[in-house]
């Protein structure tokens, strides 16, 4: 191969995107011409020194929990788009949870089969949570970045507090829809267990309660009118623990 | 329920386009030359990436990714910065194929010629039209083989060939020229 026909294959040599036989004929050539190879050198230390001199760009942590933020909002919204609006079972599901949430105590000793309907919703809540990468919307241990961040979004405005030196860390928060309803979370962390606490309207009445499905244990309580419900695999005395502790953080 | 689904995808989405934010954040960041402007287009480009999640069909999630952040870049750009792209008629010197990448206004040279700043390498990769500069960043800094750099551009292989040995030539003869200069 003669110099003109070597040179505009120089960037390909140089870049290893050469066949191997064309690039054996380059190499002899390169060996040989007194032109070619330094001109292959200089156009190699050019690269080298692209390499050093740029400066290498990453995506700031910012703007990659904005990006997470946003898509679980589309997601939100194209799920409320698809779902048939106001949509029977939707409307029934939040009667549901309306009903049983509204009715506070009474609930309990009315009818198991409501009691179940309330956990079952906010116990699957707590395993979607932690399935895949979505414990949280805003990761924060500082109320100040969570508490505004439900500002909004939803109709009650949870109080967020870290409870580390308590043990139990904040984690961050999140939007979980029940039964058709955008219903803010509070994640917890208690060692290696997940607390999800479900903030809602309060309950009618002032009952604390405690009970265990599927192996997992909820327990509600009332804060002037906000009602909380805490589910988690951790065992029942921390889970009781906990509500002492928030409650206490909270002045509940 | 359809939520469940959609969780689903969702995860499905972020585990796919989310480690490759830093590549696309610095492709964005070179052609838009700007902080505020590239995370503006990052995160348009991904969430209309979510949109048309369904169109993805199993292949390079980075090429995939990297080419709706491009093609996003160029609308913003023209959309805010129309100077910044204006297409030309004919890319000159580029010999072979049609290009659908819009040209830059200006010519290169006369571009790298009328800074005072020439002597850093990457205010001289800065100042290069953006189809020139694009392939020096999905190349050297991205460290993408050519067939990649084709499928994002979407232009054909010979072409990322010759933009890149015309960027690499434009840099060399600007930097090299000025070394030369500042040593006499």
């Amino acid at each position: 191969m003669r110099c003109e026909e070597i040179r505009p294959r120089l960037d390909a040599y140089i870049d290893g995107e050469l066949a191997e036989a064309e690039r054996a004929v380059l190499r002899d050539h390169l060996a040989d011409c007194p032109e070619c190879g330094p001109e292959a050198a200089a156009l190699a230390r050019l690269r080298d020194s692209i390499r050093q001199a740029a400066p290498v760009y990453r995506a700031p942590e910012v703007l990659r929990s904005q990006i997470r933020v946003a898509l679980r909002r589309e997601a939100l919204a194209s799920v409320r788009a698809a779902r048939p609006a106001p949509g029977w079972l939707a409307y029934a599901a939040s009667i549901l949870l309306a009903v049983a949430v509204g009715s506070g105590g009474t609930w309990l000793i009315t009818g198991q089969r409501q009691e179940d309907a309330v956990a079952n919703e906010l116990i699957d809540s707590h395993l979607r949570s932690l399935l895949g990468s979505h414990l949280t919307d805003v990761a924060s241990s500082d109320q100040h970045t969570v508490k505004p961040w439900f500002a909004g979004r939803s109709d009650v405005s949870p109080p967020a507090v870290d409870l580390a030196g308590e043990g139990f860390p904040l984690v961050g928060g999140r939007l979980d829809l029940i039964a058709g309803v955008p219903v803010p979370a509070l994640v917890y962390r208690r060692r290696e267990h997940v607390i999800n606490v479900f903030v809602l309207p309060a309950s009618r009445g002032d009952l604390s309660t405690s009970l265990t499905r599927r192996g997992y244990t909820l327990r509600h309580w009332n804060e002037g009118d906000l009602g909380f419900w805490a589910v988690s695999d951790a065992a029942f005395p921390e889970l009781a623990e906990f509500e002492h502790v928030f409650r206490t953080a909270t002045n509940g | 329920m359809g939520w469940i689904a959609e969780r689903r995808r969702r995860s499905r989405f972020e585990s796919l386009v989310l480690p490759h934010l830093d590549a696309a954040y610095a492709l964005a960041r070179w052609l838009t030359r700007n902080d505020a402007d590239a995370a503006d287009v990052v995160q348009e480009a991904v969430l209309r990436a979510f949109r048309y999640f369904d169109t993805y069909r199993e292949g390079d999630a980075k090429s995939w990714i990297l080419r709706i952040v491009r093609r996003t870049c160029y609308s913003w750009l023209e959309r805010n910065r129309p100077a910044d792209v204006v297409p030309l008629d004919e890319e000159e010197g580029l010999d072979e194929g049609v290009s659908s990448a819009p040209m830059a206004a200006g010519d290169t040279e006369a571009l790298l010629q009328n800074r005072s700043d020439l002597w850093r390498l990457d205010v001289l990769i800065e100042a290069l039209p953006a189809p020139l500069r694009e392939v020096i960043v999905l190349r050297e800094l991205n460290e993408l083989g050519y067939r990649e750099i084709a499928e994002i551009t979407g232009v054909p292989i010979g072409t990322v060939m010759s933009r890149l040995h015309r960027a690499r030539s434009a840099l060399r003869r600007a930097w090299e020229g000025k070394d030369i200069g500042d040593a006499v």
